[in-house]
């Protein structure tokens, strides 16, 4: 198992500006946690509110790298049949039948059961090799010569005894596969977990992972954002509607606006030829901020008072 | 710096993070990785990997900054607080403003034109400690508080009472004595230079005050907490003053957690259900089609309920509070939980607990329940609501203390329960001495209950919730 080297990843302030130019505006925090993750060969628990770029991180990092982004998502009942490997059966049943005529020439010669049997040793278990093995996302990802950024989406989703089954990859970047043995990774793969806390996490797989936990951006951070996604936004507006988007967030709401719905609110008001906010324009789009009706409701009738405190 | 890196996770530790030692490796690796330079990273680095959760983020953020924010205050400008603050934020430099600079080279002046006609004064002047004073070099008298610090074991500082000792041991380890004796010296002599000795004596004690104190909090803070818990949680129930209910709150909440997560594994029992003709077929196909292991289709096991009866009547209640507020705070992991409240008559209170929050549910009950109580006709109250619903995957859970006023105790309607439920546990807050006396009912009872079993403290309150939720799954 060797190391991948990467001159993109040799500083935090590097981390920062390679993650700009490929439109991800990050805290220093979160430059710091892929700084240390690749320094340090570990895994990255990204926890946070949905839509605040969890999974986007893991994206632009296997952008910025350019290796190939390898995606397990989690949900319940995934086992280790999708998520580490399969037995190709069709391969094997296929090999067997097209084999056994060949099976005849290889016992000749052989006189009583016991020479046959010892015959037959001598080819080891040739059906359970890796040809015949399917790789799955983690399997795959330990395959990768080149490095690979491993992304194990919303883990908190899985069940508990997969956790377990990622303890060993987790920290010794190896998969145990009785037939064969142990496979250990021919380069460390970056690994991010991400999850929404659904439920705690164990704390075996905490413990081997560094914790990163992504809030909701600061205003100041969020226009920066804004300025990179869309960037034909006018000064005004984008101060105005991440101003409006942070009020929001202080209000009591089912589901809080995050940054992707913050995007998606500036390309509509973009598309909409908006100039400021107005009381009219702001409901009348609202949706695309909000995705449940009480929330709507809620923000509906403090609407006024939200815009003129401005 | 490394056993630095320990100590810092000792007080970690002290204030309820857990800590591995792998996770010290690893942090030992953060360390190394990002440098001492940048005080932000290395604490950003750090939190990665010691802190686990938001809330210990928090935690970890303020011992952070208590831990390596041992300078102290810039004292010779003291009186420009607005400069003290920007001075303490700029870090370690001597950086004493003009005037201040001013003020104190007068008073440095006038003690060494006194020192002059007193080879003792002059004495005390030249010592390393003065001298440090004088100057206002902050980073030597660090370097020396924390020398002394050392020499008087300060670390194992462990109750708040211990402070004023620390503080004095700290003095005398620094040699302020000498200090102490000049004082006294110059106002026999009634000296005018009194002043500013005092003045610098004064200093002094001030700032080993502030570091025996951030101390303090380092070390001892989360150790004090930890002994305050252990007494609460045996103390009994009703004893408990109101002025600690919160933390006895906050308590339960604490315990109810540690047993969340030691039953959390999910309900695994599953009953055998339909074929799985798919999984069957697929496993067979290794074995050339023959189907050697059969799988099924499992379905979850019905779940288990439980059934808790509590007697709000004055002599109870305090103890009903907690069971309920144990079971509650249990809500994720426990099955399903339905409350009935008592004392003259009985009522199910479960919608109370669905739409408030716990504390103010249990107030809601107390409220309306409150009374004398009357075994007999509660158990008859509760047979009508809910006798129906007990099957054998029921639990139900009586707590009071069985004194029914001598009234009729309609034992045959707890012995239905029994034969219907899957058990019946009766919790009684009273000793077990005085079970069966005076117009206690408990052992007769006793005898239509699965266990029965004394509960007023904390601590046998969650060693039951524990048994039952074992039982439970």
């Amino acid at each position: 198992m060797h190391t991948q080297h990467f001159p993109q990843l040799e500083s935090v302030e590097l981390i920062e500006q390679g993650f700009e130019s490929f439109g991800y505006i990050c805290s220093r925090k979160i430059a710091t946690a892929v700084f240390l993750a690749f320094q340090l060969r570990k895994p990255i628990l990204i926890e946070g509110p949905p839509g605040v770029g969890k999974t986007e991180l893991a994206k632009t990092t296997a952008l910025l790298l350019d290796t190939p982004l390898i995606r397990l998502q989690c949900y319940e009942g995934l086992d280790e049949a999708k998520a580490l490997y399969e037995w190709k059966y069709g391969k094997q049943l296929l090999y067997t039948q097209v084999l056994k005529e060949k099976l005849g020439d290889l016992l000749q010669g052989a006189t009583g059961l016991a020479e046959s049997v010892a015959k037959l040793h001598q080819f080891g278990d040739i059906f359970y090799s890796e040809e015949f093995l399917e790789p799955r996302p983690l399997l795959k990802a330990m395959q990768q010569t080149n490095g690979a950024i491993l992304l194990i989406d919303e883990v908190d989703k899985s069940d508990y005894e997969f956790e377990s089954l990622l303890l060993e990859i987790l920290s010794d970047y190896q998969i145990s596969i009785p037939e064969i043995g142990t496979i250990k990774a021919r380069t460390t793969p970056m690994v991010f977990l991400t999850s929404n806390n659904t439920r705690d996490i164990s704390d075996a797989l905490k413990r081997r992972c560094l914790h990163l936990y992504i809030p909701f951006p600061t205003v100041e951070l969020e226009e920066r954002i804004i300025r990179s996604r869309v960037p034909n936004v006018n000064e005004q507006l984008r101060h105005q509607l991440v101003e409006f988007v942070h009020s929001l967030r202080e209000l009591d709401l089912k589901k809080a606006p995050a940054i992707s719905e913050t995007i998606d609110w500036a390309r509509s008001l973009v598309l909409l030829y908006a100039n400021e906010l107005e009381e009219d324009l702001v409901r009348s789009t609202l949706n695309v901020l909000l995705k449940y009706e009480e929330d709507i409701e809620t923000t509906d009738n403090e609407l006024r008072s939200l815009l003129n405190t401005r | 710096m490394q056993s630095n890196l320990v100590d810092f996770i000792q007080v970690l530790r002290s204030h309820d993070i857990r800590v591995s030692p792998a996770e010290t490796l690893d942090a030992v690796g953060v360390t190394t990785t990002l440098g001492y330079a940048d005080r932000n990273l290395l604490r950003d680095g750090l939190a990665m990997t010691l802190a686990k959760t938001p809330a210990e983020e928090a935690i970890f953020l303020q011992c952070f900054d208590r831990f390596f924010q041992q300078d102290l205050a810039d004292f010779s400008s003291e009186e420009t607080p607005e400069k003290q603050d920007e001075s303490i934020d700029t870090g370690q430099e001597n950086n004493a403003t003009e005037q201040s600079e001013n003020t104190s080279t007068n008073q440095t002046m006038a003690l060494e034109l006194a020192a002059a006609n007193d080879p003792s004064l002059k004495a005390l002047l030249q010592t390393p400690l003065m001298e440090n004073l004088l100057n206002n070099n902050r980073h030597e008298l660090t370097l020396a508080i924390n020398a002394a610090a050392q020499s008087v074991d300060l670390q194992k500082i462990q109750m708040f009472t211990q402070k004023g000792q620390f503080t004095r041991r700290i003095l005398d380890a620094m040699g302020e004595e000498q200090i102490r004796d000049a004082v006294i010296e110059l106002e026999r002599a009634e000296s005018p230079t009194l002043a500013v000795l005092q003045r610098y004596r004064d200093i002094l004690r001030q700032q080993v005050r502030d570091y025996v104190e951030r101390e303090y909090l380092l070390h001892a803070e989360g150790k004090t907490q930890q002994f305050m818990d252990d007494i609460l949680s045996r103390t009994r129930l009703n004893n408990i003053e109101h002025m600690y209910l919160h933390k006895v709150h906050e308590l339960i909440r604490k315990m109810a957690k540690k047993l969340a997560s030691r039953h959390s594994q999910k309900r695994r029992r599953l009953k055998r259900g339909q074929l799985n003709m798919a999984k069957t077929l697929r496993k067979g196909i290794p074995n050339d089609g023959v189907m050697f292991k059969t799988f099924w289709r499992q379905t979850k096991k019905e779940k288990p309920q439980i059934l808790a009866i509590c007697d709000v009547s004055g002599s109870v209640a305090a103890y009903s509070k907690f069971l309920l507020m144990f079971l509650y705070s249990l809500q994720d992991i426990l099955p399903k939980v339905r409350s009935f409240a008592f004392s003259s008559h009985l009522g199910e209170v479960s919608t109370y607990f669905d739409d408030y929050p716990v504390e103010k549910a249990i107030e809601l009950v107390n409220w309306k329940y409150g009374g004398a109580t009357d075994y007999g006709s509660s158990l008859i109250d509760f047979s009508s609501i809910a006798l129906d619903d007990i099957n054998s995957n029921t639990t139900v859970i009586i707590l009071g203390d069985a004194r029914n006023n001598n009234g009729d105790p309609k034992l045959d309607v707890l012995q239905s329960i029994y034969q219907r439920a899957k058990q019946v546990i009766w919790l009684n807050p009273e000793s077990r001495r005085t079970w069966g006396s005076g117009d206690s009912e408990m052992l007769r009872y006793q005898s239509a209950c699965h266990f029965s079993a004394e509960c007023n403290n904390l601590k046998q309150l969650e060693r039951i919730v524990d048994q039952l939720l074992k039982s439970t799954r």
